[in-house]
């Protein structure tokens, strides 16, 4: 079963977006619950959300999900009439948990295979801002092995290995017209294997609130030898280069998670996330073939999202599941790019949950997200325009629990 | 079932709102403000033409500014636009430049593209294949401020005899200004001027047949001209004229470059001798400008007396505009742009300074990614005459052109996508 969950997960392009590039669809249940789940133990997506409650999970358990990906921008460029949208391109993010050992024992492990970060954005090869980026295929897939240790009956602490396999390819057109009237072109193409960390504690109060504090480390992307393929023309052709190295930051996100009981059957959630984005500071390629291109400047600055879901379990086998979200945009004023055209956004959720037999859960979950509109001049490209963005993003999973 | 039925829903839920939900931007109105476009005419020399690569040519014409801007008013009430287009089967028109390739030193090596040329005769001159049909773009490679009233202009000049119903050379009574006013208009783009100046420039102030218009000719022509335009009160634009001395053509062919090809075979020359405009010779300074076809002339360090490096071979004035000569061609073309804008003011017209314009972008700026400046084939705003602009440079400029009737007239023609249109060509 893992093997075939791993191999699958691993076949599949795995692609997504939220603020920025990070990606924020690790289970079904949080993300209908606004993505809030940190101060709870819900599910196997605990070794996401909070591997310090990994060991509180009542039952051990595999489960896999997908979540496929609509996203539409539109762009006008100021002063234009003509609105261009961004090619249509489902992108199809999948995560899947384990968790084994005793539920009687203080010591659980865990596994979890998800995409925190990515990005699959496909603008027309003519459109305005080709010479920003034609199309970027970003993803960073995590793969994690956790440790989970109840230290009392209330407190759990927990820690994963973080190994990234990152990919990236980013189109661009270059200003250089062949005989034939064909446009120059640039394809950067690369993997990175990177290592990180995911720790967290949680903590069942007299209260009966729940608290979780996690943080996930930043992992650096980091590219070495991709391919840099340059279609130009013959007489500029010894000029460019044939390779590139990179580093992107895939920046920790560090998490206060509330979680609320007040019946048996309604749960609250409540997350805020600290996303470290001021790590992102530009976006540089060496080149080979003493080929000289300036850094583009990023500027990110930290950014926080607000997490609320509700889960009610409506009979034995229903569970009914909302939230909200707000997700401020680490992007200044200058620097949006049409690669990410980000800016604050709203998440609206919903979902639903039903254990089908004893053992077997099918939950789905629908994710909304409107990214407000918002028009800015680019200080690298000066490309100028009005971006609008909406996410419609379904998702279901199954889970097995033993 | 249950689960099934919820899950479909979901499903077609997700699909409706993918189909349906696309994002929404603020809304705009299409006004055409107080103009009125709907027969909008061109005047003007080789820039309102599309001229472009030493040569007028179908590519360049379909990327005149003029047709830009025409095909942006259709938004706002334009009506049909016509220019004199060559025929495809003579594409190549007047003849151009084209860009073969690089040296191993890196110097571009410029070709000619003249296998499908409009020429249709060229006894007792050069005569180009007529053109029939309605005209919206008047514009006319060469033609001086200077020109526009004389009635045999159609005898001396081919781009304008193509347009004329009357061959050569027997057009002795149609001024340019009476043709163009000919037919009833309602808004008009005037670019006149340069060729009063530019002659005289690019010829290194050397051809005595070629000398700037008088400036108090030129205010009173250029008056007479607006007078002409606007008397049946159709609104209109007009430009300054370009920066000449920030163009490649006297800027690519520097002392330093030149003193560094000499320096390949004779490193111990550091002095380039000129003859000036007053016949005098002397060393050149960086002061002094070396105009773009020195370059593919080979002249440097060749001869007895190797030309250019000893005072009693210098290069010749033609070669050269120097200190003194571009402090007449920046005086004259100061004057020229004060008369232009003072004489739009006076009518209430549009303008675009394209004095300035060309300058800001000829220092340096990046457009949508692209970096643009006034360097030669890199630079993407000027084609490889070093005048003339590229389609991407004509976009700019139509650009501006849009900006400047808009903020005039309170219309809303919308922007041509400058990414959309070419620098130079590469092989």
């Amino acid at each position: 079963m893992k093997k075939i969950l791993l191999s699958c997960l691993l076949a599949l392009p795995v692609l997504g977006y939220s603020q920025s590039f990070q990606v924020n669809l690790q289970g079904q249940k949080q993300t209908a619950m606004g993505g809030a789940g940190t101060g709870l133990a819900l599910d196997e997506a605990a070794v996401f959300f909070n591997p310090g409650a990994v060991s509180f999970l009542k039952k051990n358990g595999v489960q896999a999900g997908i979540s496929p990906l609509y996203l539409k921008t539109a762009f006008r460029e100021n002063g234009s009439n003509v609105t261009e949208y961004n090619k249509d391109k489902i992108a199809t993010p999948i995560m899947g948990y384990a968790v084994f050992g005793s539920p009687e024992n203080r010591l659980r492990f865990g596994l979890g295979i998800y995409t925190p970060f990515g990005g699959a954005m496909h603008w027309k090869e003519d459109w305005t801002g080709r010479y920003s980026v034609t199309s970027l295929d970003l993803q960073a897939i995590y793969i994690q092995p956790t440790l989970s240790l109840k230290i009392t009956d209330h407190i759990g602490i927990g820690g994963g290995l973080v190994y990234s396999l990152g990919k990236v390819d980013l189109r661009k057109a270059l200003p250089y017209t062949l005989n034939d009237g064909r446009q120059a072109s640039a394809k950067l193409k690369g993997d990175a294997k990177d290592f990180g960390w995911n720790a967290g504690i949680y903590v069942e109060t007299v209260s009966g609130v729940s608290i979780g504090v996690t943080h996930r480390s930043q992992v650096t992307a980091t590219v070495k030898d991709g391919d840099a393929i340059f279609d130009v023309p013959d007489a500029i052709r010894d000029r460019v280069p044939t390779k590139f190295g990179a580093e992107l930051p895939l920046p920790a996100t560090t998490t206060l998670g509330l979680g609320f009981h007040p019946s048996d059957k309604t749960t609250l959630a409540l997350d805020v996330n600290w996303v470290h984005w001021s790590k992102y500071k530009e976006l540089a390629f060496d080149y080979n073939n003493n080929f000289v291109s300036p850094p583009s400047p990023r500027n990110y600055h930290d950014a926080a999202a607000l997490r609320f879901g509700i889960q009610n379990q409506t009979t034995n086998r229903l569970a009914l599941r909302a939230g909200i979200g707000y997700a401020f945009t680490p992007v200044g004023k200058g620097y949006v790019t049409p690669e990410v055209p980000d800016a604050n956004r709203l998440l609206l959720s919903a979902g639903v949950g039903f254990k089908a037999t004893e053992r077997f859960n099918i939950d789905f979950s629908f994710l909304y997200e409107n990214v407000e509109k918002r028009n800015e001049t680019n200080i690298e490209t000066q490309l100028s325009g009005e971006f609008k963005t909406l996410a419609y993003i379904p998702g279901i999973s199954f889970s097995y629990k033993w | 079932m249950n689960s099934k039925y919820i899950f479909r829903s979901m499903i077609a839920v997700a699909i409706l709102g993918m189909a349906s939900c696309k994002p929404e931007l603020s809304t705009i109105t299409p006004s055409k403000g107080s103009a009125d476009f709907s027969r909008y005419i061109a005047i003007g020399n080789s820039l309102t033409s599309g001229y472009a690569d030493n040569g007028l040519y179908l590519e360049g014409q379909k990327n005149s500014f003029p047709e830009m801007i025409a095909t942006q008013m259709k938004t706002v009430g334009g009506g049909a636009f016509y220019t004199p287009f060559f025929n495809e089967s003579q594409a190549d028109g007047s003849g151009y430049k084209i860009l073969k390739g690089f040296t191993p030193a890196g110097l571009p090596i410029i070709g000619d593209q003249n296998a499908h040329t409009a020429v249709r005769t060229t006894t007792p001159t050069v005569l180009l294949t007529k053109y029939v049909g309605e005209i919206n773009n008047y514009g006319v490679p060469g033609i001086k401020l200077v020109h526009i009233n004389i009635p045999q202009y159609g005898n001396l000049n081919n781009f304008y005899e193509r347009m004329l119903p009357t061959d050569f050379p027997n057009n002795t009574t149609t001024t340019y200004l009476n043709f163009v006013t000919s037919k009833p208009f309602t808004f008009f783009s005037m670019w006149l001027g340069n060729n009063d100046i530019l002659g005289y420039a690019t010829s290194g102030g050397a051809n005595p047949a070629d000398q700037p218009t008088d400036k108090n000719t030129f205010a009173s022509l250029y008056a007479d001209a607006a007078n002409k335009m606007t008397a049946n009160n159709a609104k209109g634009v007009v430009a300054t004229i370009p920066d000449i001395l920030k163009t490649p053509f006297f800027n690519t062919v520097t002392l330093n470059s030149l003193l560094a090809a000499v320096h390949v075979t004779a490193p111990t020359i550091n002095t380039i001798y000129i003859k000036t405009g007053k016949n005098a010779t002397r060393a050149a300074t960086a002061k002094d400008f070396f105009v773009l076809p020195l370059a593919s002339a080979n002249l440097i360090g060749t001869g007895a007396v190797p030309y250019g490096l000893f005072p009693s071979n210098p290069v010749e004035s033609q070669w050269v505009l120097d200190e003194d000569e571009a402090g007449i061609v920046s005086d004259y073309v100061a004057s020229y742009n004060a008369t232009i804008k003072a004489v739009a003011t006076n009518k209430g017209l549009a303008i675009v300074d394209a004095f300035a314009l060309l300058r800001e972008y000829g220092s340096g700026k990046v457009v949508n990614g692209v970096p643009i400046s006034a360097a030669y084939i890199t630079g993407n705003l000027f084609s490889l005459d070093g005048i003339h602009l590229t389609p991407m440079g004509y976009a700019l400029v139509a650009n501006e052109f849009i900006r400047s009737i808009n903020s005039k007239y309170g219309s809303s023609i919308p922007i041509v996508d400058v990414t959309r249109y070419r620098g130079v060509k590469f092989p």
